[in-house]
Order: structure tokens, then sequence, then C-alpha cells
């Protein structure tokens, strides 16, 4: 969609108000069904798309409209979080990425909904309402970027950005049919952005296709001087790696994440997609990676003292201000053992040493994102494969590995179950997020599960 | 903070906790935490067991991966 647009743009066939002016008409028509959208920049897009106008410089989203997730500060702008603590906060400058993003050209039409404090994975704040996936609104979107997989889905913008801390872009983008990415641990400057934990925290691209979020991903990648979990690696021009070719690179489809509590209808969708990749020219193998069930346990223990801390204050004077599962959370990383965190980042070393070989074997990893298809609002057990099991436990085998371990990972639609999407992970080595989207565009040349859209109400 | 089989504290330990740090947790919100305890608790005492001294912690170097 990106692409699309931005070609027409570059053209003079449309103009970047008009193109705002588009999304924001989408917005209005769309949105009330959808709650995807928390703040909406009617105005100031439409102003900002006009100053574009008469500009003389043309960035690689010029006049492009797109949203960020509400813990991305835009300034001038409320950054809720989807909080009440944060209910009226504005920003008072904008996030690395979204400066990022304006000096590209893309012009930043809203504020997009999430689960309160991006700590969550169903985007049902208690205290702003859910975001409805577009696929069928009495369902949820994932999260915690809801509203960004939510927004990308129904075409209301042309690309978006969420944050990934155990999965938050990975699962909306399966759960709402887009493609998605958390990038390398490292790779995206934080700064401005509501953290969680900052050993996990990346802030990624959700949009229609792999060849938009590699334009998005160009534009807001690399080293932050102000930001120091960012990383002094250089960002190729991921869209020139887009040759729709997987000939050469070794796959390796982590066989235990297709057994158990996953629904089979997904797991034989997820090994079709592999099969297709084999059928491109990749070279696919099962591989044993059990040892990494254990990221299951080791994610939690950092990430939850991580998020406690970040959220101590307003703990102490805000708790009955934060909605019930996610005050548990945070309580519950307030009242671990004091080692707890420095014990789950040895043995998060660990795990990296003994993931060493299966990256170095493989130039990619696959799995399903998530185990089953988005479940109804408010339902919390789901029925996975023989498993009924809490949905915010089946999730977590399939998303806290790649986080936990600091990897790039895609979400790419795959095959749709029940009418409703199913995503294929593809899981790259640090930095390789070139890979991972070459992988997934040529999947997305070879078929058209990403050009599925909702149904025609949305 | 815990003994090696690490049980889970009690609900007036885990208020003392959290009393400690300024924060003031209702009943229902500590029988939550206590309930996520029960699952976390022998797992953290099982990794802490097999991990040698040698083992530093991630995120102090960045030769990772």
């Amino acid at each position: 969609m990106i692409a699309a647009l931005e070609a027409r743009l570059r053209a003079g066939e449309l103009s970047p108000r008009e193109a705002v002016a588009e999304s924001l008409e989408r917005i209005e028509r769309l949105d009330p069904a959808l709650n995807a959208f928390l703040s909406v920049r009617g105005e100031e897009a439409l102003a900002e798309a006009g100053a574009l106008e008469t500009a003389g410089e043309r960035g690689p989203l010029f006049g492009v409209p797109v949203a960020v997730k509400d813990v991305i500060d835009v300034a001038g702008t409320r950054t809720t979080a989807a909080s009440r603590i944060l209910a009226e906060h504005v920003a008072t400058a904008d996030a690395e990425t979204v400066a990022r993003l304006r000096r590209a050209g893309a012009v930043v039409v809203g504020k997009l909904n999430t689960h309160e404090f991006a700590f969550g994975a169903t985007t049902a704040s208690p205290h702003f309402g859910p975001a409805r996936n577009p696929w069928d609104t009495e369902r949820i979107c994932g999260g915690s970027s809801g509203g960004s997989a939510a927004a990308a889905a129904a075409g209301l913008v042309a690309g978006t950005l969420g944050t990934d801390t155990g999965g938050s872009i990975r699962i909306p983008a399966c759960l709402c049919g887009v493609t998605g990415l958390r990038p390398t641990a490292g790779r995206v400057s934080n700064r401005g952005v509501v953290p969680v934990s900052w050993t996990y925290d990346t802030v990624g691209p959700i949009a229609q296709t792999a060849e938009d979020c590699a334009l998005l991903l160009e534009v807001v990648a690399g080293q932050d001087p102000a930001d120091p979990t960012t990383e002094p690696v250089p960002v190729p021009r991921y869209r020139d790696e887009l040759d729709g070719s997987v000939a050469g690179l070794r796959i390796g489809l982590v066989a235990h994440l297709l057994e158990g509590a996953v629904d089979p209808r997904v797991a034989a969708a997820v090994e079709a997609a592999v099969a297709e990749l084999a059928r491109l020219g990749a070279a696919v193998e099962r591989v044993d990676a059990r040892f990494l069930r254990e990221t299951e346990v080791v994610q939690q223990l950092v990430m939850l003292p991580e998020a406690a801390a970040a959220h101590l204050p307003w703990l102490r004077t805000r708790l009955a201000d934060y909605g019930p599962d996610v005050r548990a959370r945070l309580l519950a990383g307030l009242l671990l053992p004091g080692t707890a965190a420095v014990t789950g980042q040895r043995a998060r070393r660990q795990l990296v040493e003994r993931a060493r070989p299966l990256l170095e074997r493989y130039d990619l990893l696959a799995a399903p994102v998530m185990p089953v298809v988005a479940p109804r609002i408010g339902e919390e057990v789901v029925e996975a494969g023989p498993e009924r099991l809490p949905y915010r436990l089946a999730l977590i085998p399939f998303n806290s590995p790649w986080s936990c371990l600091g990897l790039p990972a895609a979400s790419v639609p795959c095959g749709l179950v029940e009418g409703l999407p199913v995503g294929l992970a593809l899981v790259g080595r640090r930095f390789a997020e070139g890979v991972v989207l070459r992988a997934a565009h040529a999947f997305q040349q070879a078929t058209d599960w990403h050009e599925r859209r909702p149904p025609p109400a949305v | 903070m815990h003994s090696q089989s690490s049980p889970v504290p009690t609900l007036d330990q885990l208020r003392a906790l959290a009393g400690l740090q300024g924060v003031e947790p209702t009943d229902a919100d500590l029988e939550a935490v206590a309930r996520f305890l029960e699952t976390i608790l022998p797992a953290l005492v099982e990794i802490e067991a097999r991990l040698g001294a040698d083992v530093a912690p991630a995120g102090l170097f960045r030769d990772e991966l």
C-alpha cells in the first residue's frame, strides 16, 4: 500500500493533502466500528500535508499518511498509553522514530489503540475500550499494538508503527492478517516511547506487505546517539534486498511449535507456507529447538521487574488507576525476589549461547506466530489443539523465544482458518532484518494471503 | 528472600514487601500475585540451581549472536 501510494504521490497523481484527506475519510467512516484510533490529528495532519506540497524536499515517504501506537510520542498530541494515568498527558517532543518519519515526508494522522501501557496481548483497554478486529469486530485484534494492526488491515492509513516487548507487533499483525516486523533489539530508537522493558522493547512497522514494512523500517532504523540501547550497525536499503528470491536460504522449521498446544489447522497453514518457500528454492529442515521453552520463564523473569521499575512511581501513587490485569503483572514484577531479573539475564546469556549453533546453521527459523486465530473479545480461554488454556499463556511459547534472544521476527499472513488470519513467523539472525523481509516478500510475490482483505463492511 | 524450596510468601509477607517499596496493594491484588508466584518461583529455583557461577548476565556485553 505504501509502495503504490508513494509512487502515485511522487508522480503527482495525488497530492499529500489528498492522500491525507482520503485517510481521514476512511478513519471517520470505519473507525467507529474498530476503535483503532485514540487520537486523530485531522487539522494538524492536513496542514502538515499542505506544507509538504510547498517544501522543496521530497523524502522517501513523501505525503504518505501513517499512524503510530499511542505509546510513541508525537509533539503536541496526547500519549495516553490507553491508560487512565496518562489520559491527559500531552507529549512535548516527537519520539525519535516519529521525527524520522516526518523527515522522510510521512504525515502522522493519529495515535493508535494499545493494550494499557503496551503490557498485554488483547488491546482491550478498560479505559478506552477494545480495538476490534476488522475480520470480525466481535474478536480481539491481539496486542499490544492492536490498533496499529487493525488500522493497517482496514487500510485506514498506509502504514503504522507498533512496539514489541514479548510479541506485541507479531501477535496483532498475525490476528489481523497484516505484515509486522519486530526488529532486532537495538536496531530502532526507543527514545520518546513509554517503556515496558528496556531489555526487550522494540519499535517496528506493521503494514499490509513486507515491502511496506521495508520502506518504514529503512526510515526509522539506525543508531540514535541519545538512546544508548541502539547499536551502531549500518542500515541497509531494505527495499533493494527484496529480489523475490529465497534460493539458497536455509530455513529451520521449529518442530515443537507445530505440536501440542496449537490448532492443527494453524500448524497445517504454516507447514504449507514453509513448503511454498521450499518450492521457491529455500532449503527447509525441521529442527529440534525444545531448549527454547526455557525462554518462556526467562522472558518473564526479566520483563516483569523491569516493568515494575519503570512504573514504580505510579505504583506508589496511582495503583488503583491501572486495569486489573496490568496491575497484577506489575505487582508480580515488584514482588519477585530481587535476584529474579539477574538470574533471568544470566539464563538469557546461556540461551543466547545455546541458540548460536542454530542460527549459524540456518538463515531463518520458521514457526506459527500464534497457536490460534483471534479469540472473541472477553474470551479468556482458548482451544489450542487438544488443550484448553488461558489465551495469555497460549501465546507465550510462540513469541517469547525470539524476544528473549533479541532476534528480528516477522509475522506474515499465510492462511485463513474459519475466515480468520493465520501468521507465519520468520525469524532471522541479529540485525538481519533484510533477510527476513526478503523471504517474506518472496512469499508474498508467490501467494496472495497478504492481499486478502477483511469483509466488505470494513 | 525465599528459601531453597521457594514457597510462595503469605499475603501478609507480600503486603509487607510491597509496603517496604511504598506500594499498598489490596488483598485481591496480592492473591493474583500469589497465584502467579506459585507458577514462576519453582521455575526460578530450577534455573538458579542449574546456572554456574561463570554465567554472567546478558546485556553486559555487545557480543550476543
